[in-house]
């Protein structure tokens, strides 16, 4: 198992690497890590004639920026943990976090990487989906921002056109009284996730005021819960309808059935992770009020 | 072809690297490090783990003309030509490798935890020692065996008996 060949390049500065973007266009892709593209190029499921290297370029980094929270595309999993803007924002994101691969891939692998990548069930696309994060791509000619609800088409498919390249992700900032918790389950640890779910609410100290779900596992990219959101709306965190929620939204998705599990088995596995992590966020949001 | 400057083990070397050409395999072929096993070249079972620039790395998932200037150190760097790095002995006495296939992998990805649990001075639980390894795989230990060398390693850092 070796890769094709190809042409490599290392980019200089941001502005170096989306020239040869540009030259090279549907031939061409940025590597950083490489911890998702390398093993695709092993397998020759990718085969780009140029590598753009991008990995030492000044892109990482994790700043708040106004009300949004502004993640560059070289931040290495790693550098999540331990950040205070994270552990006090998006207790979701720290979650997922802990279950991307395993401590030497999460010290090489990029944001910019994972997101790019799109596995269906890769964590970072779940929580850009979950808080609502826009994905900032520029090509040589412009920037643009691109809502996660829009950005993941397919299993390894994104809204990336030829040329352009992940350079952040942008979270904006929960309010205050906010909690949040994800749960996945793979075969392994750091294998990839049979599914996951993730949660993040607002609430009152008392009620949840407003709730985000998503899932992946249940469809080719991360999916937002909304008939689970309005259920959540006003229910009391002592007491949310967990369960209801979890057996609802099992009952509402139609997930793949192959040699990982049935979809028999996703769905009952989705509609317990959906009960835990409600649970799970509820609590927090108890434990913080 | 690019022509890049590995310091591998403390030596300069400089050589020819088609683009395509994993650091794995230029360190087996180019550098005669035959101690960098090549186990499932994508990614997932961590024998081909080396530190770059001080990390651990997988060397599968690595493109030798990426570490042009890079320093890499291997297997056959660590403990001399006894193999007596604390965590190489702690293996050979608790019974961390069998066959072997995988030993170097794990070494290279532990003796740097061993290291850092030694410098913050804390024995960490199993559950810590089983993450810090979770992405390496052994087929014929069971793990037992490698957790209690890292705790064997970490107590000679402290020293005392783990």
């Amino acid at each position: 198992m070796r890769p094709a060949s190809f042409e490599y390049h290392r980019a200089r500065s941001l502005e170096h690497a989306l020239e040869l973007l540009a030259e090279f266009g549907d031939d061409g892709r940025p590597i950083a890590g490489g911890q998702s593209l390398v093993p695709m190029m092993n397998f020759r499921l990718a085969r780009p004639a140029h590598l753009v290297d991008i990995d030492k370029l000044p892109l990482a980094g994790i700043e708040a920026d106004g009300p949004t929270l502004r993640i560059g595309a070289l931040t290495r999993h790693e550098d999540y943990f331990g950040h205070p803007l994270i552990a006090e924002h998006f207790p979701a994101i720290l979650d997922a976090v802990h279950y991307i691969g395993h401590p030497t891939i999460r010290r090489n692998g990029s944001t910019g990487g994972s997101i790019s990548h799109a596995d269906p069930t890769a964590e970072l696309p779940a929580v850009a989906v979950l808080y609502d994060a826009e994905i900032v791509a520029r090509s040589a000619s412009e920037e643009r921002r691109i809502p996660a609800a829009e950005f993941f088409l397919s299993a390894y498919v994104t809204a990336l056109e030829p040329g352009e390249m992940v350079v952040a992700l942008e979270f904006p900032l929960p309010p205050q009284n906010s909690a949040g918790s994800f749960i996945e389950l793979g075969e392994r640890s750091g294998d990839f996730a049979t599914a996951s779910v993730g949660i993040s609410i607002e609430h009152d100290g008392v009620s949840v005021v407003r709730a985000a779900m998503v899932c992946s596992g249940a469809d080719l990219v991360p999916i937002r819960a909304p008939e689970v959101e309005a259920l959540l709306a006003g229910q009391p965190l002592a007491a949310p309808p967990a369960a209801e929620a979890g057996s609802s939204f099992a009952a509402s998705i139609d997930p793949a059935n192959d040699h990982i599990a049935s979809a028999e088995y996703r769905r009952a596995l989705i509609a317990q992770l959906t009960q835990r992590a409600i649970v799970a966020a509820c609590t927090r949001a108890l434990e913080k009020s | 072809m690019t022509e890049i400057t590995l310091t591998v083990n403390g030596i300069d070397k400089t050589v020819d690297a088609e683009p395509r050409r994993l650091l794995a395999d230029m360190l087996r072929q180019e550098f005669g490090l035959s101690g960098v096993h090549i186990g499932c070249a994508h990614g997932a079972c961590g024998c081909c783990t080396v530190h770059l620039d001080g990390t651990p790395r997988l060397s599968c998932l690595t493109f030798a003309v990426q570490c042009d200037g890079a320093t890499i150190t291997t297997v056959e760097a660590m403990g001399g030509a006894l193999a007596e790095h604390p965590l190489q002995l702690a293996f050979r006495s608790e019974h961390g490798l069998q066959c072997g296939y995988c030993t170097p992998g794990f070494i290279m990805t532990l003796a740097p935890f061993v290291d850092d649990m030694v410098a913050q001075r804390r024995m960490p639980d199993d559950g810590e020692i089983r993450e810090a390894m979770s992405g390496n795989i052994c087929r014929c230990t069971g793990y037992h065996g490698i957790v209690a060398a890292v705790r064997k390693a970490i107590g000679a850092g402290l020293g005392k008996d783990a």
